[in-house]
C-alpha cells in the first residue's frame, strides 16, 4: 500500500478522502490556493503545498504545479476527487509519465469516455441502449436543424465536451432552435474550448438512475447497485437516494448488466459511475460514464458497508477485488442532501462569506461530509458546495423523516444555504410518494420562498436573548478570559 | 418590554411580559400570544419551550441585527427602531430597487458601459461572478451613467453601488 498520497482537490471531498487515508495509515498531502490557506482540507492533511493564486486555472487546475507538489513531497499517488482535474485525461497521462499512480482509470479510458459521441458508439456496439441521436458532433447549425427535423421535437442540444449542464439546451419547437444552438455553442466554446454540438431525442419525464461500478486491474468487474439522482436544479443534483423508488428486481438485473457491459466495453479500471435515464415505461438509456468518485458515493457506502475510497486505493496498487457480484448485498435506504451555499429565493445565486455559527446534526444513521467550519470564510472562487448530509434508515420513509430531522438541526449562520429548501422538498407529498423526475423542482418548487411560520419563534429568541444577555457578563470579554470591571472593582460607592 | 422586530419585509410589534416566575415570559406578537419558558444554554444557544413545545434556537450578531436559527430555518431579525436610515435608503438585503449593487459577494467580470453613456431600463451594465455563476446587473431605469465605482476583478459586496445613474425625467406626453 502507498505510504503517502496527494489529494488534488479541496473542500469536503478532500477531507473525506483523507479520513480513509488516516484509517489506513497513509500520510496525506493537501494542495491549496491563496484563498484556501486555512481551509478544512489543509487542516486535515499531514502536509500542505501552496499551488498558487485563487483563480482555479492558477491553482487547482494547474497540472504542472500539482505534479511538482507530488514530486516535492514524495507522494506516490494522486487522488483527484471529483471536479477540477478528476476527468482530465491529460492530467492522468501526466501522472503516468511522471511515475505517479493516478487513483482512477487509465488516461486512455478517461479520454474515450469523455468523448460523448465516441462513448455512444462504443455502447451501441456493446448492446447497451442509447438515446436516439446523432453519433457525430458538428459546428454546422444547418446540419443540427436538419437532424432535429428528422428526430422530431423536443430535442436536447448537447456540447460534445460538456458536463454539469453547460452547453446544454432543451428545445421544444423549431422556432427556438437557432437561438439555442448559437448560445449553447458559445457557452461550450467558452467553458471547454470546443463548441461542437450534437442532438439527442429528449426523453420526457425521466428519472436519473446511475450504477456504481468497481473494476480491478485483473478484469474483475462488479456493480454496487443504483442511486437515483432525479432532484436537480440547473441540471445539477441536490438530493440523491438508494434504492431508487422505481427499482424492481428485473429492472435492477437489466440495468446492472448494462452497467457491467459498459465497464467491460471501455476497459474500465477503478471506481466509476454509469449514468442512465429511466423512462416511466421502464425503458432505460445510457447517458454517460463519470470516470471518478461521485459526489453522491456515500449513499452507496451506507447501504453496502463498502468504503469506496479504500477500494479505489487498493485497486490502484493492483490488488484484486476480494468479492464477487453475488457477495454484495445492501440493506436499508440512504438519502444524501447536498448543502450548497446558495440563496434558493434568488434563483440559487451563490452566497459566499463568513460562517458565523456552525452546528452539525448528529444521531443514529447520520453522516456529515463537511468542508467548512465555524469562522471559515467560504471563498467566492469555487463551487458553492459546503458539504453533504447523508442519512440511512431501515425504510425509505424512515430515511426521509430522519433526513428532515437532521436538516432541521443543522445550524449554519452567516451565509445563505439551501437547507430550508431541502426541508420543504423532503416534507412534500410528491417526494414522500417517490414521484421523483428530473423536472421535479421546476414542476413542484418553482418560485419557492421561505416559509414565515417560524418567524415569530425567531422574534421570541431575539427578545429572550436581549433580556438574558444583559444579565450575564460581556460574552467577548469573558471568552478572552479578561476580568470585567465588575469583577475587579470589589465594593464601591457613588 | 416592547420591540418592533423586522424579518425580511415584515415588521411586527412584540410585547414581552415577565409572568411572575423568573424563567417564563408571555409574548404578544401581532394577534398571537405565546407562553415561553427559557434557559440560556450558551452564548449562542437558547433552549425555549414555546406553548409546551421544546425548541433549540441559535443566534449570533451580524448585519444590522441578529441571525436566528429555529427549526432548520434562519432569519435575520432586526430592531426596526434602531435600523440606520440613509436618505430613505438602506443597505443590506433590502436595497432600494434603484441601486446597481450585486446580490451576493462577488467579483466583477465585465463592465459594459462607460461614464456618460445613456442607458435604457433593463440594459446590462456589469457582469459579476461568484462561485462559477455569472449574473448581469441591469439598469433600474432610463438615465445617464454619471460614475462607475468599480473595476474589473474587484471584489464587491451587496450594498456597494457599482454604477451611478442619473435618472432621466419621465417625459410628459
Amino acid at each position: 500500500m502507498f505510504k503517502k498520497i496527494l489529494i488534488a482537490n479541496r473542500g469536503e471531498i478532500a477531507v473525506r478522502i483523507m479520513r480513509t487515508c488516516r484509517e489506513m495509515g497513509i500520510q496525506t498531502v493537501a494542495v491549496y490556493s491563496d484563498a484556501d490557506a486555512a481551509a478544512a482540507h489543509v487542516l486535515e492533511a499531514d502536509e500542505a503545498v501552496l499551488l498558487g493564486e485563487s483563480e482555479p486555472s492558477k491553482s487547482y487546475l494547474n497540472i504542472n504545479q500539482v505534479i511538482i507538489a507530488a514530486e516535492k513531497t514524495g507522494a506516490e499517488a494522486i487522488h483527484p476527487g471529483y471536479g477540477f482535474l478528476a476527468e482530465n485525461p491529460d492530467f492522468a497521462e501526466s501522472c503516468e509519465t511522471s511515475g505517479i499512480t493516478f487513483i482512477g482509470p487509465p488516461s486512455r479510458v478517461i479520454r474515450d469516455l469523455g468523448n460523448k459521441t465516441l462513448a455512444r458508439t462504443m455502447m451501441e456496439k456493446a448492446g447497451v441502449p442509447v438515446i436516439p441521436g446523432m453519433l457525430e458532433a458538428t459546428t454546422d447549425p444547418a446540419l443540427l436543424y436538419q437532424e432535429a427535423e428528422r428526430m422530431g421535437y423536443p430535442v436536447l442540444v448537447k456540447a460534445v465536451a460538456g458536463g454539469g449542464g453547460k452547453g446544454m439546451r432543451i428545445v421544444s419547437e423549431q422556432e427556438e432552435m437557432e437561438e439555442a444552438c448559437l448560445s449553447a455553442m458559445s457557452e461550450a466554446e467558452k467553458a471547454f474550448g470546443n463548441g461542437s454540438l450534437y442532438l439527442e431525442k429528449c426523453v420526457e419525464s425521466p428519472r436519473h438512475v446511475e450504477f456504481q461500478i468497481l473494476a480491478d486491474q485483473h478484469g474483475n468487474v462488479v456493480h454496487l447497485f443504483e442511486r437515483e439522482c432525479s432532484i436537480q436544479r440547473r441540471h445539477q443534483k441536490i438530493i440523491e437516494e438508494t434504492p431508487s423508488p422505481a427499482m424492481t428486481p428485473s429492472l435492477q438485473d437489466a440495468m446492472g448488466n448494462a452497467a457491467l457491459s459498459v465497464a467491460l466495453a471501455s476497459g474500465y479500471v477503478n471506481a466509476g459511475t454509469v449514468e442512465f435515464l429511466l423512462e416511466p415505461s421502464g425503458q432505460f438509456y445510457f447517458l454517460e460514464v463519470n470516470t471518478r468518485l461521485q459526489v453522491e458515493h456515500p449513499i452507496t457506502e451506507m447501504t453496502t458497508g463498502i468504503d469506496l475510497v479504500r477500494l479505489q486505493l487498493e485497486i490502484a496498487t493492483g490488488k484484486p477485488l476480494a468479492f464477487k457480484q453475488q457477495d454484495i448485498t445492501r440493506r436499508g435506504h440512504a438519502i444524501e442532501c447536498r448543502i450548497y451555499a446558495e440563496d434558493p429565493e434568488a434563483n440559487f445565486f451563490p452566497s459566499p462569506g463568513l460562517v458565523l455559527l456552525h452546528r452539525e446534526p448528529a444521531g443514529p444513521g447520520v453522516r456529515n461530509d463537511c468542508g467548512i467550519y465555524e469562522g471559515f470564510e467560504v471563498p467566492v472562487e469555487y463551487d458553492p458546495i459546503l458539504g453533504k448530509l447523508i442519512v440511512m434508515a431501515g425504510t425509505r420513509e424512515a430515511a426521509r423523516m430522519r433526513m428532515t430531522r437532521a436538516l432541521e438541526s443543522y445550524v449554519i449562520l452567516g451565509i445563505r444555504t439551501i437547507i430550508p429548501f431541502l426541508i420543504d422538498i423532503l416534507k412534500s407529498s410528491e417526494f414522500a410518494e417517490g414521484n421523483t423526475y428530473t423536472d421535479f423542482i421546476d414542476h413542484n418548487f418553482r418560485d419557492w420562498t421561505q416559509k414565515m411560520e417560524d418567524a415569530d419563534l425567531a422574534r421570541i429568541a431575539y427578545v429572550v436573548d436581549e433580556m438574558t444577555s444583559s444579565a450575564k457578563p460581556s460574552a467577548t470579554a469573558k471568552e478572552r478570559g479578561w476580568p470585567t470591571p465588575w469583577e475587579t472593582l470589589r465594593a464601591w460607592k457613588i | 418590554m416592547k420591540y418592533r422586530l423586522k424579518i425580511a419585509q415584515e415588521t411586527a410589534d412584540v410585547d414581552a411580559f415577565s409572568s411572575g416566575s423568573e424563567q417564563n415570559i408571555e409574548f404578544i406578537i401581532g394577534e398571537e400570544t405565546y407562553h415561553v419558558g427559557y434557559r440560556a444554554v450558551s452564548n449562542n444557544c437558547l433552549h425555549l419551550v414555546v406553548d409546551g413545545k421544546a425548541i433549540e434556537a441559535f443566534h449570533i450578531r451580524g448585519g444590522h441585527g441578529k441571525h436566528v436559527f429555529v427549526n432548520g430555518r434562519s432569519f435575520l431579525v432586526e430592531d426596526a427602531d434602531q435600523l440606520p436610515l440613509r436618505r430613505g435608503r438602506r443597505t443590506g438585503i433590502d436595497q432600494a430597487p434603484g441601486d446597481v449593487t450585486p446580490p451576493m459577494p462577488s467579483v466583477v467580470v465585465r463592465i459594459m458601459v462607460e461614464e456618460g453613456d445613456l442607458v435604457k431600463k433593463g440594459q446590462g451594465l456589469i457582469v459579476v461572478t461568484a462561485m462559477k455563476m455569472e449574473t448581469t446587473l441591469k439598469a433600474p431605469y432610463n438615465g445617464r451613467v454619471t460614475a462607475i465605482k468599480t473595476t474589473v476583478d474587484a471584489k464587491v459586496a451587496p450594498g456597494d453601488i457599482l454604477v451611478e445613474i442619473e435618472e432621466e425625467e419621465p417625459e410628459n406626453e
